[in-house]
């Protein structure tokens, strides 16, 4: 046995060249004739059906193609991505603090938490958008009172609660109860061991939520939070019930009913909505490779 | 004199402690002292109570009745007139600070590097700067042997590495006590000497410790008091090689003729 450092080609490690180099197994590669077989079928169907919608006049391509990014579309990509975002970001907020709050020792704070679920998972989100329309018809004017006492501020409901504000609170309550479930699952998959070594630390509580057991929850956390933003997407569609009009699918209805032309425009919202969620997707990929540290399923990054 | 302190010159001091989980009545009156520098090692049957009495020492067990004392401060309460009021979650973190915990499933923080598992303590518990904690780590790992590895996650680890990082991250807090449960239970036999060798040089460089582990070898040598357990109680207890060698109680007798 002798290590040859020449013949060594790797150039990492040293390797012990035997005498007797090993004759290495000879193997053929399976052939795959099915495989080849169902990409062809495949490829025919495909063309066939690009063919089909392509060439055919009924979607009206000129017209798909003169209002993919007209000026009420693109205002619409902007008002139905900010409505996602912010609305997103308030559900987290809320989940947030409720899951906390379902984790407390005070019954009256946890009851709280599961009203709220029970309350917005129960009713249908079209039904809480509507009433949030409603809410400045039900309640003209709101005002700061001291519990039977004088009134210290009061203010018109309207220039509160406006259709932007009021499209926000209710897609994100709505979709705090849901993300609820979805954080307590997430926190619910740790190991109780690891807080008990935090403990053991003499970590306080806060930061055993923060540092320890968050960080491990996203990794449960993300891939149904990342479903649910792309849920939330096409749920802003919802907000004319409040009415709210200017997100894209009000802007494309509108284009469309004043052409008679349903379907082009359709395809315009559709390619949209198709194209914030392929970002969303991308987000999503580099939020999991980040919270996977440890035990990422992703090629973990050289040190 | 002030009822929250007792003046002994015992690091760890348990009265009569009594733990009931619902009906079951899981310690029946145990007493516990050890002195600072001593190793006092516990074994016993699985379900004996001997890790629950562990938990209760850095207060991860609530217990039912009894008082704990580290380096004579009470526990857990502030005792006035025989009434017992809980101290605030904030004062019960200080009081574990005293302590440092080694689990029989090493739980390190999957999410963090070997050496950033090591920091944790100084950094996020005492506020030390960065670069103080990082050295502190370094330390740290390189007396358990591990001085290459602290850039691995846990994952990347053996059983016994991972546990030997464990060592170093209570370590880190500088305790007073280091509360061992059973820390070598979880390990794959070859791995269990390397464990055993840490644990046996702290306690050679005079860290007071309660050990609980099924290593009676690792008790004989290492231990300086041995408690024997059973259903809650401890049944024997004195120098662990007169236990060892010659056990008086029958469970005593019964428990070792099954693991020696």
């Amino acid at each position: 046995m002798t290590l040859s450092a020449k013949s060594v080609e790797t150039g990492i490690a040293p390797v012990l060249i035997e005498n007797s180099p090993v004759a290495r197994n000879v193997v053929i590669p399976r052939r795959h004739p099915g495989r080849f077989l169902a990409v062809v079928i495949l490829g025919i169907v495909v063309l066939q059906v690009l063919q089909a919608v392509v060439a055919n006049p009924n979607f009206h391509w000129d017209i798909y193609l003169t209002y993919l990014f007209a000026p009420q579309v693109i205002r619409g990509v902007g008002w139905t991505l900010l409505l996602t975002v912010v609305a997103m970001s308030v559900a987290i907020t809320v989940a947030g603090l409720l899951v906390i709050l379902r984790d407390r020792d005070n019954p009256v704070l946890r009851g709280l938490a599961y009203a709220w679920v029970w309350f917005f998972r129960g009713t249908p989100i079209y039904t809480q958008l509507l009433f949030w329309g409603l809410f400045a018809v039900l309640f003209p004017t709101l005002s700061l009172t001291i519990p039977f006492g004088p009134q210290i501020i009061t203010v018109e409901t309207k220039y509160i609660l406006t259709p932007a504000l009021a499209a926000i609170l209710g897609l994100g309550f709505n979709e705090s109860a849901y993300l609820t479930e979805i954080f307590r699952a997430g926190f619910n998959s740790i190991d109780r061991g690891q807080a008990e070594a935090a403990q053991a630390l003499g970590m306080g509580q806060s930061k055993i939520w923060w540092r320890i057991l968050m960080p491990q929850a996203m990794r449960v956390i993300i891939p149904p939070t990342g479903n649910e933003a792309i849920g939330m997407l096409k749920m802003t569609s919802l907000v004319l019930a409040i009415p709210f009009t200017l997100d894209l699918t009000f802007a494309t209805n509108a284009i469309s009913n004043r052409l008679y032309q349903p379907i082009p425009l359709l395809m315009v919202a559709g390619t949209w909505y198709l194209a914030i969620t392929s970002v969303l997707m991308v987000g999503q990929y580099y939020l999991e490779r980040y919270f996977g540290k440890g035990v990422s399923v992703h090629p973990a990054r050289a040190e | 004199m002030d009822m929250n302190a007792n003046s002994s010159e015992f690091c760890v001091e348990m009265q009569n402690i009594h733990k009931f989980y619902g009906l079951v009545h899981a310690l029946k009156g145990v007493d516990l002292k050890v002195r600072r520098g001593e190793v006092s090692v516990a074994i016993g049957p699985s379900g004996s109570g001997k890790s629950t009495l562990l938990r209760c020492i850095n207060q991860l067990e609530n217990i039912s009745a009894g008082r704990i004392f580290l380096k004579g401060e009470l526990q857990g309460f502030t005792e006035r007139a025989g009434r017992f009021h809980p101290l605030t979650p904030g004062q019960i973190a200080a009081q574990r600070r005293l302590t440092g915990m080694v689990f029989q499933r090493f739980n390190l923080f999957p999410h963090m590097t070997a050496l950033e598992n090591v920091m944790e303590g100084p950094s996020y518990v005492k506020g030390w700067p960065k670069e103080k904690a990082r050295a502190k780590a370094h330390d740290l790992l390189d007396r358990v042997g591990l001085g290459g590895l602290g850039s691995r996650y846990p994952g990347q680890l053996s059983g016994g590495q991972q546990q030997r990082v464990a060592i170093a991250r209570a370590l880190a807090m500088d305790p007073e006590v280091m509360l061992f449960d059973e820390p070598t239970s979880a390990l794959d036999p070859e791995l269990v000497g390397e464990v055993l060798e840490v644990i046996k040089n702290l306690a050679t460089s005079g860290m007071t410790m309660v050990v609980v582990t099924h290593e009676i070898g690792f008790a004989r040598e290492v231990g300086n008091h041995l408690i024997f357990m059973d259903q809650g109680q401890v049944v024997e207890e004195g120098y662990p090689r007169e236990i060892l060698e010659h056990p008086k109680n029958p469970r005593t007798i019964a428990f070792l003729s099954k693991v020696l």
